[in-house]
């Protein structure tokens, strides 16, 4: 199989290949390119990085001010 | 989370039966967490503060058509991100700034290759749960995005939602949708690589 990818079009594939939607000999040649590119190697874990590093932030409690705490409480007795 | 807290069939027998006591307490264990997925949404609190006081009524409204065997806080959550999109939608008139691609992608040579030194990234996201300056700069990141990419951002790598829900949820061709949660992720990665780089 030639490899004639371009770092170019490893960043142009990048979502699909990290969403799994290319097709199998594609997605090989974009791993044999991540390895043999250490440059394209080091944007590709940083784009998947800020990707995983997002999902660390699925509910997370904020501190709400007792007020607006009050203020719910009174709307909703008002709707019952 | 309060003491006294509620088991999820006394606060939903409470909130069928509209028992005060039971939505006082409903309100102290979820507007918290509920606050912090809204304004994951809108960057403005009084926008929130008038979308949460909308989810937790709906929650109240809906509470029978809950299946009770399953977990109560999914639920709410969808109702919470649904509720959010809906309200912004109706109330954007305009559309926010276009995120340029150039802005943030990497430079490359004539002949493809990649241009330049980039930084070396040496950040295991794990990082972000136990370093808080690093989980203000990622979350301040993700916040200073428009709203277009912001919400197809969040809904995919926050909350996991498949493209095609995403695409379908703000009215979006797939393609779309994928366009703009990558020039997000890269306005992202562009921002945290300039605070790494300053730190480093």
């Amino acid at each position: 199989m030639r490899n004639d990818l371009k770092c170019k079009d490893c960043f142009d594939l990048l979502m699909d290949y990290l969403e799994d939607n290319l097709d199998s000999e594609t997605q090989k040649k974009l791993d044999q390119h991540f390895a043999a590119c250490p440059p394209c190697l080091n944007f590709l874990e940083s784009y998947r990085d800020c990707s995983k590093m997002a999902q660390q932030l699925r509910d997370q409690q904020v501190e709400i001010p007792k007020e607006l705490e009050n203020r719910l409480k009174t709307f909703l007795r008002e709707q019952m | 989370m309060k003491t006294k807290e509620l088991g999820q069939q006394q606060i939903i027998q409470g909130l069928k039966d509209a028992d005060t006591e039971v939505i006082d307490e409903f309100i102290q264990q979820f507007s918290r967490p509920l606050f912090g997925v809204i304004l994951n949404y809108t960057k403005n609190p009084p926008d929130a503060e008038e979308i949460l006081q909308d989810t937790l009524l709906r929650v109240i409204r809906k509470i029978d058509t809950f299946r009770q065997e399953s977990d109560i806080w999914p639920w709410m959550k969808r109702i919470a991100i649904n509720n959010s999109i809906m309200w912004l939608r109706k109330r954007r008139s305009s559309r926010g700034r276009e995120i340029q691609l150039e802005e943030y992608a990497p430079t490359f040579s004539e002949d493809g290759h990649l241009h330049g030194s980039l930084f070396r990234w040496s950040v295991d996201p794990e990082d972000v749960i136990l370093n808080a300056e690093l989980a203000s700069q990622l979350y301040e990141a993700i916040q200073s995005l428009p709203f277009e990419y912001r919400v197809p951002l969040v809904l995919r790598d926050t909350e996991g939602y498949p493209i095609k829900q995403i695409a379908s949820l703000l009215g979006l061709k797939e393609a779309t949708a994928k366009t703009r949660i990558h020039r997000g992720r890269l306005a992202v990665r562009k921002k945290l690589a300039d605070y790494l780089e300053g730190r480093g």
